[in-house]
């Protein structure tokens, strides 16, 4: 999963790092996420997992780093299962 | 050193601005076309965003949102950004919170706001200056060092 989730972050991130050699606790934000290049890269995101972000979960700390974007689409994924 | 307080005649007032790159908006409209409008905008914003300046309108107004959830002050918060709105009288943006954004303003105690909004090629920026009910539980000034007559350094 984090794989998909770093390749989604290189596509749609505009990060000034390569986020596939991050560590998975890195602060996102910290690297170059913007608010908006988090919108890209939900929308990415739901398309790469088959789910859709509810509202509840739309904060800063749901993209702050690879971990907390693993967790909040696990259960995502487990939800919709 | 003083430390100011974030209030005037009493009431507590919060700023928030944020700057939006216009070509980013064009590329996540290239990419996701309509699913980034609907998760972003309300149909309002959407309709009020047509002609030469479309782009650079929706970057405004994402800038607004941010700038909105800047003055909010709480990081742990959802934001939703359709609950976030920016509506027109006239010449003048002005601001439209639902759901639980709007219950969160009433929590903090927003009052009234003003917005202000603005784009160049490559930019758009928002402002947004929010007017709260007196605080009941903050702390309104703090003094260290004894120097308050001196001012901000």
């Amino acid at each position: 999963m984090q794989d998909q989730i770093r390749d989604v972050l290189a596509t749609h991130g505009r990060m000034a790092v390569d986020p596939r050699e991050v560590d998975e606790q890195a602060d996102l934000y910290e690297l170059g996420l913007t608010s908006h290049a988090s919108v890209d890269v939900m929308l990415a995101l739901e398309d790469a997992f088959d789910i859709e972000f509810p509202d509840e979960v739309l904060k800063k700390s749901t993209f702050e780093s690879v971990h907390n974007i693993a967790q909040v689409i696990e259960g995502l994924v487990k939800a919709v299962a | 050193m003083i430390t100011l307080p974030g209030e005037v005649d009493g009431r507590r007032v919060r700023v928030g601005c944020d700057v939006a790159d216009v070509e980013d908006v064009h590329n996540s409209l290239a990419a996701f076309g309509d699913r980034y409008l609907r998760k972003v905008f309300t149909t309002g914003e959407i309709n009020d965003c047509q002609g030469r300046n479309r782009v650079h309108r929706l970057a405004a107004r994402f800038a607004a949102k941010e700038a909105v959830i800047k003055a909010f002050a709480e990081p742990d918060m959802s934001f939703p950004w359709r609950e976030i709105e920016v509506t027109r009288d006239g010449p003048l943006p002005l601001l439209r919170l639902s759901g639980t954004l709007a219950e969160s303003a009433q929590r903090q105690g927003w009052l009234s706001s003003s917005l202000s909004l603005s784009h160049a090629d490559c930019h758009a920026m928002a402002v947004v200056l929010v007017v709260c009910s007196p605080a009941v539980d903050e702390p309104t000034f703090t003094v260290n060092g004894g120097d308050a007559g001196a001012g901000a350094r």
